[in-house]
């Protein structure tokens, strides 16, 4: 009895000692992470699969010279300090960009991260004479970081980037340029696909194994160089899950730990097994892009505004479960870009009826719109029932709605392609949730007349002289705050011009087991996973 | 009796062959260009540089014979949306599927076996219509509305059985690997459980109507003997379907896939489907149809050499 | 004439999804009258059959009437409404995710699911049946053609084909039923070939050359009457496949798409709501499973009381 109970006392010293010194270290219990991907993002470091595929391997495994600032729920998103310390553009030659390069950082495969690192990254990516260069991760990026024209070492520790016009917002675009290792790719054979299964990056993890369409695991980075980002977590595993219902239940049978996106019906039940539910606003809009092509109704400002006007936007966030915010712009009216807008985008049938009877629809001449959507995709929320609950709502006027349903890439060819065009499929508009994180991607990417594709992403065509000399203007403006006001102002503008119609902000909801801890959801489309374990 | 196995088997030459056909004009029939769909925003020059790079330039015919050639000497050519090369895409997700469909097999086929040999012995009794009834529910079922009912039983009310996945095991003989396969198995096995049940009853009542059986009894064989030769008749019929009904299980998991998130070869078609990726595309319907091929020329010739009257001729 | 009587050719006839069985085909100069009147006496004999096809009237009366049955508007949303239990006021079966009467969806729904179940059998008993009895007449080198060509087709598993040329033409409802259709093709024109290849060798067939009857008049009399009824209870078997493969389809997101009303689109719909309404959200799947489980019982009736076996 004696020495049972002493056996026991030491027993439970000695677990306290392993627990005690396992907190020192990292929590030993994987984090298993329900992705609504349905295949693992790309591991190169230029994420596929849209936004969620930066989130899962993209900041998780990579540093970009700037990186978002993540942990801090209240902010709008901020960018901070990567793997540059600082960058400024040149005050005689505002083209000119200055980065300087953090010193004594190591790439995951030991191999050191500097000048030469960064010349290779933007080859691989941008220079389609380069040996390296590819054509998967080039598409991911491209897009993003569309001011870029040229880029030079300056010594071992500084870098510098000519931009093809002066644009205050380049910082920003940076942000989207992963960098991985050179060493990794020799290692790989000089050969993408094998490369992605022992890629290296400076991340706070990285890639251990990659079952592609099942499973990766990520490890963390004990010698990260932000002390404050070391994991907490020993494990990562990343496991796509594209059915709600599917990952829903996984983690209500335990299987996962954290999932992404779970469907609104499902909260309600996940709360009562005591899970954690978190959301926070993030710079994500749901609209229709319009066109304004020739002969397009959507000219007419009347039906623009009539069509917002009968939208019932407060409808949908219950249809959401309240998980979702109703939108009066591209940001949500508390942003700092939100600025003073006329116009009020709000439910009002009636004022909708009577806008569209003075555009000159009726009943016997009703209004017809054909919309572009996917039943699924990144950041289209639920797509189905939403569109649905629309098209009820525009019935209501006396607005025909219809929709054209596609697969998720359809939509986002059709959207590349710009309006009219045969991807298009002769409908008037299309489904796809937009991004507002940066500056160049919220506003001159999507509504610059300099973006109609294929320069760009201006699907709609929208030429508007006023808005590009406002955003001009912005763009030119390197002092912080005044280019905030401007932005502000020409935000108002595209709310009085009424150019998209506007429904919700996404709130991002995600789902946790009640032992999962550290998660603390920034107002971004990228969240931070390294102070994220599941206790014991 | 050699030479029917080599002239069947000489005869799944050409089928295979025009299978081949169909599923490379099938992938081809789908609208838009394979490679804009999957590499986005990219410009014409990168384009037209891809398409020469995947021969998507050459016309189709020699597409295909290219396309042939190299699935002959199991190059399946490589993804277009992450470029890895597909036969190692391929062939895992097969082995998955194979794991589920040989369980699903030997669950339905086992149970359907003894059911409908029950049911067939004891035609009109309770047992009979209990059978029988389960058995026209099990080939009407829509099995993926199954999979969902027990994903709710089994592993979210109850939490006996993970809901999805295959879980992260090493070796597939542990119960770890077990608990993840068990509703995809029930799923799956229901529609051909049915199937084998109903036939197996089907073909036991019309053996034990025939003249033989009477006879048989009349010499006052046991009936133990006589179940021997009930057996030996149906078999035949019952393994021709049970053959079907397993590579049918094979080509047509992509529901239970679906629901299951099973990284089998469904799965990875549904996947394949909607992302476009034309080489994943061509080469999982292609190795499915051509296991379907296989199965019926092995099915044939078991057929040919289990049938009594064969091996008495 | 007792049906039980006719000479008989067999015929391997396979149901996608599967069984393959022989099927004994009474054949001979029936005289219809009193064969279809036995047969008739027999389903009223048969308390199942007559159940299940009480059932399908229903539906299908249900189908065809909808709009004046004075149902809700079964595309009305209104999100206050969302997922009300089944036995509401004004909801008899409740409400789905958008708000709108399940009841009404679901009649609806019948509409487009039914249509899927029977339409592409009806087209490919046309293509096939035509296929199959030129191949059988014809013989030769025009059967060779056709027989190989279909020996082709029957080489994929009915679900991946139909998944295949649905994914390969793109999602929609017409595309559905070009990918089930063919489906179905191969299967029918194997059983029409067989049956007129067997029957065209038979005596009486062979009478009715000599005497100098037209190759119309033969098909017509000789052949397509002793066809049509097996045909036809193997159709039924194959509308019970159509609907749960056309559902599948819906439920993948290859068939139908929103805002229709369908049986598989709203079983994939609804399945985020099942903790909310576990009883509404299996109700499409239930739907679908009874209309399936009625053309295979209805199947099955017919059967014996044609005395087909398979």
């Amino acid at each position: 009895m004696n020495r049972f109970r002493s056996k026991s006392v030491v027993m439970v010293l000695a677990m306290a000692g392993l627990a005690l010194s396992g907190a020192a270290l990292a929590q030993k219990q994987p984090l298993r992470i329900g992705m609504t991907l349905s295949d693992i993002p790309a591991t190169n470091g230029a994420p596929d699969g849209g936004f969620e595929g930066y989130r899962m391997t993209g900041y998780t495994m990579f540093d970009a010279l700037i990186n978002w600032k993540l942990d801090d729920p209240k902010v709008a998103p901020t960018l901070v300090p990567g793997l540059a310390t600082e960058w400024m553009a040149d005050a005689k030659d505002r083209t000119k960009w200055i980065f300087k390069l953090r010193k004594g950082v190591k790439f995951h495969d030991g191999t050191d991260f500097n000048a030469d690192a960064v010349i290779w990254n933007m080859e691989k990516l941008f220079n389609k004479e380069a040996p390296h260069f590819d054509p998967r991760q080039s598409t991911q990026v491209r897009g993003r970081i569309l001011s870029l024209k040229s880029w030079r070492k300056v010594d071992d520790l500084t870098v510098e980037f000519t931009t093809h016009s002066p644009d205050a917002t380049f910082p920003g675009q940076t942000a989207f340029v992963l960098l991985s290792s050179p060493a990794a790719y020799e290692k790989g054979g000089r050969n993408w696909a094998k490369t992605a299964l022992l890629p290296a990056g400076t991340g706070p993890f990285r890639l251990d194994r990659l079952v592609p369409r099942e499973r990766a695991e990520l490890v963390r980075n004990p010698t990260y160089w932000d002390a404050k980002r070391v994991a907490k977590s020993e494990r990562i595993v990343l496991l796509p899950i594209p059915e709600a219902t599917t990952r829903a239940s996984a983690l209500l049978s335990g299987q996962v730990d954290f999932i992404e996106a779970p469907p609104p019906d499902f909260i309600p039940r996940l709360k009562s097994q005591g899970m954690q539910i978190t959301a926070n606003a993030y710079p994500h809009f749901w609209p229709y892009f319009m066109s304004f092509r020739e002969g397009s109704p959507w000219l007419d400002i009347r039906v623009r505004k009539a069509v917002n006007l009968a939208i019932d936007r407060d409808g949908i966030v219950k249809l959401l479960g309240g998980f979702a915010v109703p939108a009066k712009g591209i940001v949500e009216s508390s942003h700092p870009w939100f600025g003073r807008p006329a116009f009020d985008v709000k439910h009002d049938p009636a004022a909708a009826r009577k806008l569209l009877a003075e555009a000159g629809y009726s009943d016997a001449k009703p209004l017809t719109l054909k919309i572009l959507v996917a039943p699924s995709g990144s950041g289209q929320m639920l797509p189905r029932p939403m569109n649905e609950y629309i098209q009820q709502n525009l019935r209501a006027v006396g607005v025909n709605l219809e929709l054209v349903t596609v697969d998720w890439e359809s939509v986002r060819n059709c959207r590349r392609a710009g309006a009219g065009t045969p991807p298009c499929q002769g409908t008037d508009g299309v489904n796809n949730s937009s991004q507002t994180m940066d500056e160049f991607g919220a506003f001159k990417r999507v509504y610059g007349s300099g973006s109609i594709p294929p320069a760009g992403f201006n699907y709609m065509h929208y030429r508007d002289p006023k808005f590009d000399a406002m955003i001009e203007k912005a763009f030119n403006t390197f002092d912080d705050k005044l280019r905030t006001q401007l932005l502000a102002e020409a935000h108002a503008h595209l709310v009085d011009q009424a150019v998209d119609v506007w429904v919700v902000h996404d709130v991002g909801p995600r789902a946790m087991s009640s032992r999962v801890r550290g998660f603390v959801q920034a107002k971004n489309w990228f969240q931070d996973l390294a102070p994220v374990y599941v206790a014991d | 009796m050699l030479y029917y196995i080599v002239r069947r088997t000489a005869y799944a030459m050409p089928i295979a062959f025009g299978v081949s056909l169909v599923v490379f004009s099938l992938v081809h029939l789908a609208p838009g260009d394979p490679l804009s769909a999957v590499m986005g925003e990219i410009d014409a020059r990168l384009l037209a540089e891809m398409r020469a790079h995947f021969g998507y330039d050459k016309p189709l015919y020699l597409q295909y014979f290219i396309w042939l050639g190299n699935v002959i000497v199991g190059d399946f050519g490589v993804s277009l949306r992450t470029g890895m090369p597909v036969i190692g895409i391929l062939l895992p997700a097969a082995a998955n599927t194979m794991v589920l469909g040989v369980l699903a097999s030997a669950l339905g086929f086992t149970l359907g076996t003894v059911a409908g040999m029950v049911s067939g012995y004891n035609h009109g009794t309770w047992v009979d219509k209990l059978v029988s009834s389960a058995a026209i529910s099990g080939v009407s079922m829509p099995h993926y509305w199954l999979a969902i009912i027990l994903v709710i039983v089994f592993s979210v009310e109850l939490g006996w059985l993970p809901a999805m996945g295959i879980g992260n095991v090493p070796t597939l003989f542990s119960w770890a690997a077990l608990k993840h396969m068990i509703l995809p198995t029930i799923a799956l096995a229901a529609i051909p459980g049915a199937i084998v049940a109903r036939t197996t009853r089907a073909c036991v009542m019309e053996i034990l109507n025939m003249e033989f059986v009477e006879a048989l009894r009349a010499r006052g064989l046991t009936e133990r003997r006589i179940l021997l030769h009930v057996t030996r008749n149906a078999l035949p019929t019952v393994l021709a379907v049970m053959g079907l009904q397993f590579a049918n299980l094979l080509g047509g998991s992509i529901l239970v896939e679906t629901v299951f998130s099973w990284p089998g070869t469904g799965y990875l078609l549904n996947l394949a489907i909607f992302d476009r990726d034309m080489p994943v595309l061509q080469g999982t319907i292609l190795l499915l149809a051509m296991f379907f091929v296989l199965t019926n020329l092995v099915v044939d010739i078991l057929q040919t050499v289990t049938d009594p009257r064969m091996s008495r001729a | 004439m007792s049906p039980s009587r006719a000479p008989k050719v067999t015929v391997s006839m396979e149901v996608p999804l599967g069984v393959t069985q022989a099927l004994d085909v009474p054949v001979g100069t029936l005289q219809l009258r009193t064969y279809w009147q036995t047969v008739w006496q027999r389903v009223l004999r048969d308390p199942v059959t007559l159940a299940c096809g009480g059932v399908l009237l229903v539906l299908i009366a249900a189908a065809i009437f909808a709009p004046w049955l004075g149902l809700s508007d079964p595309f009305a949303s209104d999100s206050a409404k969302r997922l009300l239990p089944v036995g509401s006021p004004d909801h008899l079966l409740g409400t789905d995710e958008l708000g709108r009467d399940m009841l009404s969806r679901l009649v609806y729904g019948s509409r487009l699911s039914l249509t899927m179940g029977v339409v592409p059998v009806i087209a490919a008993l046309a293509i096939g049946g035509v296929l199959g009895l030129v191949a059988g007449f014809v013989g030769g080198r025009v059967n060779m053609l056709i027989m190989r060509v279909t020996d082709v087709f029957y080489a994929f598993p009915s679900i991946l084909l139909a998944v295949a040329i649905a994914g390969s033409l793109g999602a929609g409802v017409a595309n559905t039923l070009i990918a089930i259709t063919i489906v179905f093709i191969p299967p029918i024109t194997r059983v029409t070939e067989s049956v007129t290849t067997q029957l065209r060798a038979m005596d009486f067939v062979e009478a009715a050359r000599a005497s100098g009857a037209s190759t119309y008049a033969i098909i017509r009399t000789h052949i397509l009457g002793n066809v049509l009824g097996p045909v036809f209870v193997y159709a039924t078997v194959l509308v019970s496949v159509s609907i749960v493969i056309a559902a599948g389809l819906s439920f993948i997101g290859l068939g139908a798409s929103p805002p229709d009303a369908e049986w598989g689109l709203m079983l994939n719909t609804l399945r985020t709501s099942i903790f909310l309404a576990p009883l509404i959200s299996i109700l499409p799947g239930f739907m679908i499973f009874i209309a399936s489980m009625c053309f295979n019982l209805i199947s099955d009736g017919l059967r014996s009381a044609m005395d087909v076996r398979f």
